[in-house]
C-alpha cells in the first residue's frame, strides 16, 4: 500500500448552503418551457400557468409575517418552472420585493437568503438573465441541467420537434462556470441511461463541472438485470476515478462514505412539508412534487395558500413523518439501508391508498447495487491511499470468522 | 381483532359520533335492504361479532325487527324513540336535552350526548340532568373541526363545573361513568374507537365501511360487499403503532377518530390539533378529578395521571422522533 496519507479526497459532495437549517420556498414561476424533456414530470406544458407578481407578493408577505410557524433562521428562494429564466423579469421584481420587505420588517432573513435556480441553461447568456445575475450574484446559485454526453443528453432533453438541446446548453457552460465555479449539476438516471453513466459523469467532469449530483428515478421503471448493469457502470467509474486521481478534485454523489450501513436514525429522508412550493394560484404545497402536474395518479395535495395561510392540520403528517412509520419491515431491518432514498411525492403518488405513509421501494435493488459499487470504491481507494476510508459501522462488529 | 359490527339500518339513523347522518329521501330506499340486513346478521353470527344497530326515530316493520332479534346486539336509538327500544343506548342531541319530565322514570341508562360547539356552555347543565339517570354518559363533540382556544377554555370550564356532581355521584353504589372524566383514571393503555380493526360498519346501502362516518362522507369509500373480501388498503395505518403522534400519547380515553384524522389532516393515522387539544382538556380534567377523588378518600387502585408540559402531543412528537429501537418494542 502507498502511504500517501494526506492525499486530498474530494469525491463526496459538499452540503448545500445552510443545509437543513433554512426554509426552502419554491416558486413555480411558469409551467412553460422551450424543451419537452422525455422524463419531465411536468407533462402539460402551458403558458397559462404563469405566476403573477401579486400572488408572489402575498406569499412573501405571509411567510415573512408568520414568524410563529416559519421559524427557520434563513431562507432559500427556489425558482423553477417549466423554465424559470423565461420569467426573469418577474423573478427580478419578486426578489426586489423580498429584499425590501425583509429590510422594512427587520426580518432575520434580510441578510440570510439565497436565490436558487434550476435551469435548462438555454437562456443563460440572454442579456436580461445576465443583468439579473450581476445584480444578485452574491446571493445566487444557478444549476444548469446537463445530462451527460451529447448522446445521453439528447436522448431525453429535446425541443418540441425532437431535436436535442445539448449543443445549445453546452455553449453556455463556460460562462456559467466562470461566474459560478463551484456549481454542480443534477443528473437523473432511468433504465435506458444505465449504459451511459460512466461516460456521462466523466464527460461532465471534463466540461469543468466539478460536482455531479446523480440519482436514479423513484418510479418503478427497472428491468431485470438493471441492477447488475448499474453496478458494473459504477465499478467502472470507480476504477477510472481512482486510476486518474479524479477523486482529488471532483465529486459524484454516487460515492459516499455514509451509505450502505443500517439505519442509524429514524428521520424522514426529505424535507417535504418543511419546504414549501407556491404555484400561480397562490396555493402552498409540501414540495413541488405535490403539485398536480407532478403527479400521475393522485390529486394535488395543498397545505394552505397565500390568502388564508398554512393549514396547520395538513402539515401535521409531514412534520411527524419518520422512517419507521412509512417503511416496510425489510427496510427498517435492512443492513445496507443508509442512503436508500425515497421521495415523499412519489410515495404519495404510487401508494396503494391516498397516503404519504407508504414508502415506495422500487429502487431497492438499485440501491443495493450502488452500495456494492460504493464499497468497492472506498476499499480500493483506501488501499491506494493506505488508509481505511470505509465508514464505521455502529455497534459491535462481532468476532469475525477466525 | 374484529369484535363488533355496526349496522346502520336507515340513512336517517341516529348519529352517535363525530359525523352527521343523512336525512330521509323522498321515495323511500332509505332503509337497508332486507337481504343485506340478513347478510349482515349472518356475517356477525359466523364471525362472532356483536352487532350495534343504529336506529332512526321511526319503526322499521316486523321483518326488520325479526332479523334484529336473531343475533346478539345492542340498539342505539334517538332519545325520542326510547319507548320503542327499551334497553337501547339513547342518543341525546345537545340542542334538545330532555327535561325532567322526559327523564322521569329512567334509571341506569346509557346515554350518548352529542354536543355541538354552540352548546358547549350548556354542557355541565345537560350532564347534571343526565348523570343521575345514567349508568354511563358518553359525551361526543359533533363538530370538532374549527375549534379554537375559546372552545378549549369553555370545555375545560364545563368539565370543572360538573366535577362536584360526578364526585357526589361517585359515592353511590352504582356510580355513573362519564367518559371524559372517569375513563382516563381507570385506563392503563389506549382505549380508542379502533374503526376498521375492532369493528366494521354496514351502511344503509348494505356495503361495508370503516365506520358510518365514512359512508356519509362518501358512499364510494366502501370496503366491499358483506361476505366478500374486505379491502382495507394500508390497514396498518389504523394501528396505534403506525400513528406517530398517538403512539407517544397517554390521553387513553381519546377516541383517536380515524374519520376526523382523514378529514382534517388527510391521513388516517394523524390527528388534527382540534382532536388532540380537546382530548387533552379531558385528560387534564380527569387528572384534577382523580386528585379530588383521592382527597375524598376514594380512587384507590387508580394509577396517577402525570402532569405534562404540552397540550398537544404533536409538539412532543415533533420535538423528539421515536427511536428505531423504541418503535420495534411496540
Ligand atoms: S372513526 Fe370511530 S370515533 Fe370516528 S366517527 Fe367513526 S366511529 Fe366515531
Ligand atoms: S389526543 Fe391526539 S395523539 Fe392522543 S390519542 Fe387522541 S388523537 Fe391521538
Amino acid at each position: 500500500m502507498s502511504s500517501a496519507k494526506n492525499d486530498p479526497v474530494k469525491i463526496e459532495t459538499d452540503r448545500s448552503w445552510e443545509a437543513g437549517r433554512s426554509k426552502n420556498v419554491t416558486f413555480v414561476v411558469t409551467e412553460d418551457c422551450q424543451l419537452r424533456c422525455r422524463y419531465c414530470y411536468m407533462v402539460g406544458k402551458n403558458k397559462a400557468g404563469r405566476l403573477k407578481f401579486d400572488v408572489a407578493r402575498r406569499a412573501i408577505d405571509y411567510l415573512l409575517g408568520a414568524r410563529d410557524l416559519v421559524t427557520e433562521p434563513s431562507v432559500v428562494w427556489d425558482f423553477i418552472g417549466g423554465e424559470p429564466f423565461l420569467e426573469v423579469e418577474l423573478i427580478d421584481r419578486i426578489c426586489d420585493y423580498f429584499k425590501l420587505r425583509a429590510y422594512e420588517l427587520d426580518h432575520p432573513w434580510f441578510d440570510r437568503y439565497r436565490f436558487s435556480f434550476s435551469t435548462n441553461g438555454l437562456l443563460y447568456n440572454d442579456a436580461r438573465v445576465q443583468r439579473y445575475i450581476a445584480k444578485n450574484s452574491s446571493h445566487l446559485s444557478v444549476q444548469i441541467t446537463v445530462d451527460g454526453t451529447r448522446a445521453k443528453h439528447d436522448l431525453q432533453r429535446v425541443y418540441p420537434d425532437g431535436r436535442g438541446s445539448y449543443d445549445d446548453v453546452a455553449r453556455n457552460i463556460p460562462r456559467w462556470l466562470e461566474q459560478f465555479p463551484k456549481s454542480s449539476t443534477k443528473v437523473t438516471v432511468s433504465s435506458d441511461d444505465i449504459p451511459r453513466i460512466k461516460e456521462s459523469v466523466l464527460h461532465l467532469w471534463g466540461l469543468g463541472i466539478k460536482e455531479v449530483n446523480i440519482n436514479v428515478v423513484f418510479e418503478d421503471v427497472w428491468k431485470p438485470g438493471d441492477d447488475e448493469r448499474f453496478e458494473a457502470q459504477l465499478v467502472a467509474l470507480a476504477d477510472e476515478t481512482i486510476d486518474r486521481r479524479l477523486y482529488e478534485t471532483r465529486s459524484c454523489s454516487f460515492f459516499s462514505k455514509t451509505i450502505g450501513l443500517p439505519y442509524a436514525d429514524n428521520n424522514n429522508w426529505c424535507g417535504a412539508g418543511r419546504m414549501l412550493a407556491v404555484d400561480h394560484r397562490g396555493n402552498f404545497y409540501p414540495c413541488v412534487r405535490f403539485l398536480g402536474f407532478s403527479l400521475q395518479k393522485r390529486p394535488a395535495l395543498t397545505v394552505g395558500n397565500c390568502f388564508d395561510g398554512l393549514d396547520r392540520n395538513r402539515l401535521r403528517p409531514f412534520l411527524t413523518l419518520d422512517m419507521v412509520t412509512q417503511s416496510p419491515e425489510e427496510c427498517v431491518d435492512c443492513d445496507v439501508a443508509a442512503g436508500c432514498a425515497w421521495c415523499q411525492g412519489a410515495n404519495y403518488d404510487f401508494a396503494e391508498t391516498r397516503t404519504i405513509f407508504q414508502r415506495s421501494v422500487a429502487i431497492c435493488r438499485m440501491h443495493k447495487a450502488r452500495v456494492r459499487a460504493n464499497n468497492y470504491f472506498w476499499n480500493k481507494l483506501g488501499r491506494k491511499l493506505g488508509r481505511d476510508l470505509r465508514a464505521e459501522p455502529q455497534g459491535g462488529e462481532g468476532a469475525g470468522p477466525c | 381483532m374484529l369484535k363488533y359490527l355496526l349496522v346502520v339500518l336507515a340513512r336517517d339513523a341516529t348519529s352517535f359520533c363525530h359525523y352527521e347522518a343523512g336525512g330521509r329521501r323522498r321515495g323511500g330506499a332509505d332503509l337497508i335492504p332486507l337481504d343485506r340486513l340478513e347478510a349482515a346478521v349472518l356475517f356477525a353470527l359466523k364471525n362472532n361479532l356483536k352487532v350495534n344497530f343504529l336506529y332512526p326515530g321511526r319503526r322499521l316493520g316486523r321483518a326488520y325487527d325479526k332479523l334484529v332479534e336473531s343475533v346478539d346486539h345492542v340498539k342505539i336509538a334517538p332519545f325520542a324513540a326510547r319507548s320503542s327500544h327499551p334497553g337501547a343506548i339513547l342518543v341525546v342531541e345537545s340542542s334538545a336535552v330532555p327535561g325532567a319530565a322526559d327523564l322521569a322514570g329512567l334509571r341506569g341508562e346509557n346515554f350518548i350526548l352529542r354536543l355541538r360547539r354552540a352548546d358547549l356552555p350548556l354542557l355541565a347543565a345537560a350532564l347534571k340532568r343526565l348523570l343521575p339517570r345514567a349508568k354511563r354518559v358518553n359525551v361526543v363533540l359533533a363538530d370538532v373541526a374549527g375549534c379554537g382556544e375559546a372552545e378549549y377554555a369553555e370545555y375545560r370550564r364545563q368539565l370543572e363545573k360538573i366535577m362536584p356532581e360526578v364526585l357526589k355521584l361517585s359515592a353511590r353504589p352504582d356510580p355513573p361513568e362519564l367518559n371524559v372524566l372517569t375513563d382516563r383514571p381507570a385506563l392503563g393503555r389506549m382505549n380508542n374507537c379502533e374503526a376498521g380493526l375492532a369493528h366494521l360498519t354496514v351502511g344503509p346501502n348494505g356495503r361495508l365501511y370503516l365506520c358510518p362516518a365514512f359512508f356519509y362522507a362518501d358512499p364510494r369509500q366502501s370496503l366491499g360487499e358483506i361476505g366478500g373480501e374486505i379491502a382495507i388498503g394500508n390497514r396498518r395505518l389504523l394501528e396505534l403503532k403506525y400513528a406517530p403522534i398517538c403512539r407517544i400519547c397517554d390521553a387513553y380515553q381519546c377516541r383517536r377518530c380515524v374519520f376526523l384524522n382523514r378529514a382534517l389532516t388527510l391521513e388516517l393515522n394523524t390527528p388534527s390539533a382540534e382532536q388532540c387539544r380537546l382530548a387533552h382538556v379531558e385528560r387534564e380534567a380527569s387528572r384534577l378529578y382523580l386528585g379530588r377523588l383521592r382527597e375524598s378518600g376514594a380512587g384507590e387502585g387508580l394509577a396517577d395521571i402525570p402532569e405534562i408540559a404540552y397540550q398537544d402531543p404533536f409538539d412532543a412528537a415533533v420535538e423528539k422522533k421515536m427511536s428505531i429501537a423504541d418503535f420495534k418494542k411496540l
